[in-house]
């Protein structure tokens, strides 16, 4: 089997599985869960084979097409995996694991409904990563919504309604925005570019936008800030940046564990992943234009959501927040437009699904043991659930970039980076801003050590202090091995990419570099002329538009 | 394997890390209580390990002096490639720099990448604090079999002892800015870990997140300052390499030839000079290019934010506030960790970053200020504690003050008496650490000196060792911190004369000690070229390093004179407080009455021969090393400051044209002397004999009097005076109370409005600031924690409220449109009917008009 026929039965898989599980129910709740956790854990070994196949930059062979829609041949289906994406699809996986494990005795409610649905949303966070085109992107990043809503919905806590319709509202009216950008991007294609046919193909579509770079055939700056604001509002709801970030914590408190972590895994990197993907390639001009702005809202994230963070007392919510102050540091990496930051914002990605994710698992199995998540209600735990403990340890290490473990080598990136575009290549007229953001930058960190620590010495050190002490008075049990199970795989993960993160580098920097490559011309423009790109061009996106039909 | 220097390298900090893994993976089922064999086993071949390094890398140090292999006077390293961390290919674009600049072709033309080796390096500096950490931690190591005898957290401690020896080892021996952070915070993490050893305190885990956060802080400091060394100098190495990762010296010598004649060379070949390479250093070219005082605004900042790195990190004002909490933890970890060897990490950075120091004087008074001043706020506020373990933390905090002194004196006497006083202090201070230990085991876990006393006939060894350990520390001739103090005060007098007008005038101040004569014959030898003779090693104007650069603060030479003389002053008043609380400390422990405190139990009695004995090496060392290794009293050289020299950080030519190490002060070892036989004198006669002067002393700094005086109770009482009545009596016979009343009114207001300052004085006294540790935690609570906290909630306010009241806002706007088009449905036949009547008669009638 070639590797692209694999990546397409991996993606598949877990489809067949939510498929397989109507069957497997009448079986009772014990079969189903382990059918779960055979699917996810064979689609996590088929995502390992592929990997073995991919690396470290074999990005063509797995990549396929098929002809989509019948009509002609433009219409295309497209899968495949590049640096950029590789390593959230194999997150993917692995965060599946464990999300399967965490829910084994907490949801008792409706289970084959459950995994079916776990299934289907990771069915549709693979085929995100893996979609070459736009119309396969589009349909994955929408059809991850309908499962999550059922998820908080349904297994949710006592607010689950209200979170579940408004964390969909919210997400779905910015994607359809979004959806509208995309598509905008495609009819421009066709209409201007020579060839002019219809495709849907991430590639080409950039391919174009570089060949049309500096024609007049190029889009206008102000079609391409339109065309940006549009792209912006879906991805920066999902990601999510300051001040559309109030879906969040929301869905995070009333979701069940298995959603949360999810939902902090992956679903959130769908938007950064986006930038990556559609915007800074696509809409270079736009990008170089709207960079400042978007790396002031990300780095008024990163504080804001760390100050906010430092006011929770409840568990779930605090981590919620930690993930909007982490998040600013991705689309800081993103938006330093150069290789280092993309890199480190690329791997903040995995980085932050990895720690996040786990904290969530951690703070499901704390609330499974003890009935509460308020840190006032809580101390001294780690005389109890001593290996809960660690692992909490490990991850809030981890989430507070200590060297050695993942998160740190994200971060150091993107603030190298950062401080490589603030004092060497300041974007012309931004020089002191730039190096504002970056100074607050750092700061954040120190914020963000305080939080997590404050939380870990709250809840697991000190004298020991529980509001129910277990079911029936007995003292909770510390990890079950099905528990460690769900948790060592990130932290050995994490420890791998802290020791050796060129393993996970290596691939990201020939996509990467093309994407950067895509930006720098605006960007070298900006530079050298320092005057605003627009007044070279000076027509509108309108009049362009006009003028060429 | 056939590169032993390789394998010496690995081996040090691997076997701390192999043993640390045992521990924790065997710990709690098989070990438990023997997991100290496999720790100290480990440790003990590391410190073998490291003096077989320190063997090995003389014997090469001195072939190639001897053979002048090594460019002259750049010293002499020698490093290792394990792996290769992160590759971020053609990260960095060489900025354009301005015409006339040379140095491009050798930092890179064009693009540069940000890789990141790991890199373990050998040379003079990272030997000596290799065999520093693994001596002490070995010695630690024993003691704490005997300490945490009995403990359920055995292993667990263990663990992360391995774990912190290879996190410390690794941070002196690796060859990079980044992997310094990494090994940087991962010592502060084992340190935040065994001082939350035992977490099920309050406070100890509170002191473990204080600890992790203050050091934080600096480390947001020493981020910043990584930072802008990358995007100054485009690489973050020490060492010289070629861009594909080689690091043979021939070979780079040979792509630097290539690239200097013109040779298009293939991008492995590249050569990428170090930050303390020898291609950087030969030239000085560490200055970063631009404006004079552009380059000097960036030398600046680089080296204050890496000070306030190490600031963190070593507890210097204002972030020592730290470190007198981590008292908290194990006491073994407080010898280790808290006294000897983590907190010394500051101290080795900045003398590790000496090149980057020695371009920016004004960086150099702001290291030495900041270590003046703390070592003096340190001193001030031991006087007065109670706790033993705080006095020597706050001990050590101002002994590390000494150091930054030192350092920042900005000449190699400086540097190397910075360091020679941060490796006698590892002995005598973890003596102190561990003979207080002592004390804490036998008294059952007490630690405040008011609760026993008179224990030198209980703790014989403990007495004896104690003695030494504080002798050494006072500065008492010829105990080791005689020699490093002396080294210490001596450089800031040489700094003091160097910078008197006399001096500067002449050209170039000549070195005041003598050369050395350590690492390299003497004809040939860059240190020769400070006497006029000898093959130069760089053709350069002759002049001392401040020269060549441009002052951001701008200081005259005079003014920053006698800021160093105020600084050597301060260190002398330093060494009067330190004799004098060491002995307060000691007297109170060991003489007076016997006092036991009832948790010690029946039968207080000396620590197990496993505690006894690491206390006897370290007396023993404590009072040797200073004398063995200082021999300037022999023939006029520093042996462990030449050998220091070897260093590529220190041995450098524009370094060796400042004052160079050698020369024994007598004046200012007599001056010193003197402070602290005068201060153990004053501690002797007010602790030693009967106490009943402390009170007095006490009630005076306490300004006690004042508040006797300004009691508010003495003006009520005074009221009851029989003159006071009568006059009281006499003004309402004649209806004057009101003028009474008025005319007392207006007399308190006096004495009132006078007395407030001394009322403000009363709760300021001298010794409650002493005592209250200057209320500097207070003070952060008040500015800096509470206002976090408070702009915390606010947001969080504002974030529910505002913005996801904006949100919801929106959310309902659609809502309440299809709430208005809702109730137009209702359902009922003959008004839909009716309303299409209207709406076609509406079309009709717009179709006839329009």
């Amino acid at each position: 089997m070639d590797t692209a026929t694999l990546l397409l039965v991996t993606i598949l898989l877990p489809l067949a599985g939510a498929v397989a599980l109507w069957p497997v129910a009448a079986l009772g709740t014990r079969a189903v869960r382990w059918t779960a956790l055979a699917v996810t854990l064979a689609t996590l070994l088929l995502t390992v084979l592929v990997i073995w196949d991919f690396y470290p930059d074999h990005v063509a062979s797995t990549e396929r097409e098929w002809t989509w829609l019948g009509a002609g041949e433009q219409i295309q289906f497209g899968i495949g995996l590049d640096g950029i994406s590789v390593w959230l699809f194999a997150l993917s996986a692995l965060l599946m694991v464990t999300a399967v494990l965490v829910s084994w005795e907490a949801i008792d409610d409706q289970v084959p409904q459950f995994y079916a649905l776990l299934l289907l949303l990771e069915c549709g966070c693979l085929g995100v990563f893996a979609a070459r085109d736009l119309i396969m992107f589009y349909v994955f990043f929408e059809f991850t919504l309908i499962p999550l809503y059922f998820l908080i919905g349904i297994w949710g806590s006592e607010d689950r309604k209200y979170a579940a319709s408004k964390f969909f509202l919210f997400t779905l009216a910015g994607s359809l925005l979004t959806f509208l950008g995309l598509l905008s991007i495609v009819w421009w294609k066709a209409a201007y570019v020579a060839g002019g046919e219809l495709t849907f193909s991430i590639a080409e579509l950039a391919a174009a936008v570089q060949q049309a770079a500096g024609t007049p055939r190029a889009m206008s700056p102000g079609f391409q800030a339109v065309l940006f604001a549009a792209l912006f509002a879906g991805f920066a709801i999902k990601v999510p940046l300051f001040p559309l970030h109030t879906w969040l914590p929301l869905a995070h408190v009333q979701a069940p564990t298995a959603g949360s972590v999810f939902l902090a895994g992956i679903l959130l990197k769908l938007g950064s992943y986006g930038f990556v993907r559609f915007c800074l390639p696509l809409l270079p001009d736009a990008t170089y234009l709207f960079a400042p702005w978007i790396l002031w809202i990300a780095v008024i994230g990163i504080l804001y959501g760390a100050l906010i963070a430092l006011a929770q007392h409840d568990l779930k919510r605090l981590i919620a927040y930690s993930s909007v102050s982490h998040l600013g540091y991705c689309l800081l990496g993103v938006f330093a437009l150069n290789p280092l930051g993309l890199q480190g914002g690329t791997l903040q990605m995995v980085n932050h699904g990895l720690s996040t994710g786990g904290l969530f698992a951690l703070v499901g199995m704390l609330y499974e043991r003890y009935h509460t998540r308020d840190i006032q209600q809580l101390s001294g735990l780690a005389r109890q659930v001593p290996r809960l403990a660690f692992f909490m340890l490990v991850f809030t290490l981890s989430s507070i970039g200590l060297p050695g473990l993942n998160g740190f080598v994200g971060e150091f990136l993107v603030l190298l980076a950062m401080f490589q575009r603030a004092w060497q290549e300041p974007l012309p007229g931004w020089g002191l801003h730039l190096k504002a953001i970056s100074v607050l930058a750092v700061f954040g960190v120190v914020l963000g050590a305080w939080y997590m620590l404050w939380l870990v010495q709250r809840v697991f050190f000190g004298p020991l202090k529980h509001p129910s002490g277990g079911h029936d008075g007995a003292p909770p049990r510390d990890l079950a091995p099905r528990e460690i199970l769900a948790l060592a795989p990130l932290a050995v993960v994490m420890v791998w990419i802290g020791v050796a993160p060129n393993f996970f580098l290596r691939p990201m920097d020939g996509p990467l570099r093309e994407v950067e490559a895509a930006v720098a011309r605006p960007l070298q423009e900006g530079l050298q002329n320092r005057e605003p790109v627009a007044e070279k061009r000076p027509q509108t996106g309108l009049e362009n538009l006009t003028r060429a039909r | 394997m056939d590169d032993p220097i390789r394998l010496l390298l690995i081996l040090i900090p691997a076997l701390p890390l192999a043993a640390a893994v045992l521990i924790g993976l065997l710990g709690p089922r098989v070990l438990r209580q023997q997991s100290h064999w496999l720790a100290i086993a480990a440790v003990l071949a590391s410190f073998l390990c490291s003096l077989l390094l320190m063997r090995e890398l003389s014997f090469l140090q001195r072939a190639a002096g001897a053979g002048g292999e090594v460019a002259l006077g750049i010293g002499y390293e020698e490093v290792r490639r394990l792996w290769t961390w992160t590759d971020v290919a053609d990260a960095y674009q060489q900025p354009r720099t301005p015409p006339g600049e040379s140095r491009e072709s050798l930092v890179g033309g064009g693009s540069r990448d940000f890789r990141i080796d790991i890199v373990l390096r050998a040379d003079s500096l990272t030997c000596m604090m290799l065999v520093m950490v693994t001596l002490i931690a070995t010695l630690v190591a024993i003691y704490s079999a005997g300490y945490m005898h009995g403990d359920p957290g055995y292993w667990r401690f263990f663990a992360y002892f391995g774990l912190f020896v290879f996190s410390m080892t690794m941070l002196v021996s690796v060859s990079n800015f980044v992997l310094l952070y990494v090994f940087w915070e991962a010592v502060g993490l084992c340190s935040y870990l065994l001082i939350g050893f035992w977490y099920q305190k309050p406070a100890a885990a509170a002191a473990g997140k204080k600890a992790f956060l203050v050091n934080r802080v600096g480390d947001f400091g020493f981020a910043l300052g990584v930072f802008l060394i990358w995007t100054t100098y485009g690489t973050l190495n020490f060492h010289d390499s070629l861009r594909g990762g080689e690091l043979e010296p021939a070979r780079i010598q040979q792509a630097v030839a290539a690239e200097r004649a013109g040779e298009v060379v293939p991008a492995e070949q590249e050569p990428v000079a170090g930050v303390f390479g020898p291609l950087r250093l030969a030239d000085n070219e560490l200055r970063p290019a631009g404006q004079p005082r552009t380059s000097a605004m960036i030398s600046l900042a680089i080296c204050l934010l890496l000070l306030l790195g190490a600031c963190g990190k070593s507890a210097q004002f204002p972030l020592h506030v730290w470190l007198p909490d981590a008292m908290e933890g194990p006491t073994p970890v407080s010898a280790l960790i808290h006294a000897a060897t983590m907190v010394t990490a500051g101290i080795y950075m900045i003398a590790r970053c000496t090149p980057l120091f020695l371009v920016s004087p004004d960086a150099q008074l702001v290291v030495s200020v900041v270590g003046g001043f703390t070592a003096l706020l340190a001193a001030l506020i031991a006087l007065t504690q109670y706790d033993l373990k705080r006095v020597l933390a706050y001990s050590t905090v101002s002994q590390l003050g000494y150091m930054f002194l030192a350092l920042g004196v900005g000449s190699l006497a400086g540097v190397t008496a910075g360091m020679f006083h941060l490796f006698t202090h590892a002995f005598f201070k973890a003596l102190l650490f561990l003979g207080a230990g002592s004390v804490m085991h036998a008294m059952g876990n007490v630690i405040d000196m008011r609760r026993f006393g008179g224990l030198r006939r209980v703790m014989p060894v403990t007495y004896i060792t104690f003695a030494v350990g504080c002798l050494a520390l006072a500065g008492v001739f010829p105990l080791a911190g005689f020699w490093s103090k002396d080294a210490v005060l001596g450089a800031v007098h040489d700094k003091v004369h160097e910078l008197e007008p006399h001096d500067s005038d002449s050209h170039g101040p000549a070195p005041h000690g003598p050369a050395p004569h350590g690492p390299a014959p003497h004809d040939s030898s860059p240190h020769g070229s400070a006497e006029g003779g000898g093959t130069q090693a760089v053709e350069r104007p002759e002049s001392s390093a401040d020269d060549d650069v441009t002052p951001v603060f701008g200081l005259s030479n005079l003014l920053r004179g006698q800021i160093f003389h105020w600084l050597y002053l301060l260190g002398l008043m330093t060494s009067f407080l330190t004799a004098f609380y060491t002995f307060r400390a000691f007297y109170l422990t060991f003489h007076g009455p016997e006092l036991i405190p009832p948790e010690a139990g029946r039968h207080a009695h000396e620590s197990p021969a496993s505690m006894t004995v690491p206390l006897g090496i370290l007396a023993v060392c404590s009072a040797l090393v200073g004398l063995l290794l200082d021999r300037s009293y022999l023939d006029g050289t520093n042996s462990f400051a030449n050998w220091l020299l070897w260093t590529p950080s220190l041995g450098f030519p524009a370094a060796m044209r400042t004052t160079l190490p050698g020369e024994f002060h007598l004046s200012v070892a007599g001056w010193s002397t003197l402070m602290a036989l005068g201060g153990i004198g004053l501690s002797s006669y007010l602790y030693l004999g009967s106490r009943h002067e402390i009170h007095g002393i006490r009630q005076f700094f306490d300004l006690a009097w004042v508040s006797g005086w300004s009691d508010v109770e003495s003006f009520a009482r005074m009221r009851q005076w029989r003159v006071a009545r009568w006059v009281r009596e006499c003004s309402a016979a004649v209806g004057l109370e009101w003028l009474l009343r008025l005319v007392v009114g207006a007399l308190l207001l006096v004495v009132l409005v006078l007395s407030a300052p001394l009322l403000l004085l009363y709760y300021v006294s001298p010794y409650k600031l002493s005592y209250h540790r200057f209320y500097l935690d207070e003070l952060y609570e008040l500015v800096l924690v509470r206002p976090l906290r408070g702009l915390a909630r606010l947001c969080y306010g504002i974030d529910r409220w505002l913005i996801d009241g904006t949100v919801n806002f929106v959310g309902r706007v659609p809502r309440q449109i299809g709430d208005v088009m809702r109730s137009l449905q209702m359902g009922l036949v003959p008004f839909y009917a009716l309303a299409m009547v209207l709406g076609l008669l509406i079309l009709l009638a717009v179709q006839l008009l329009g």
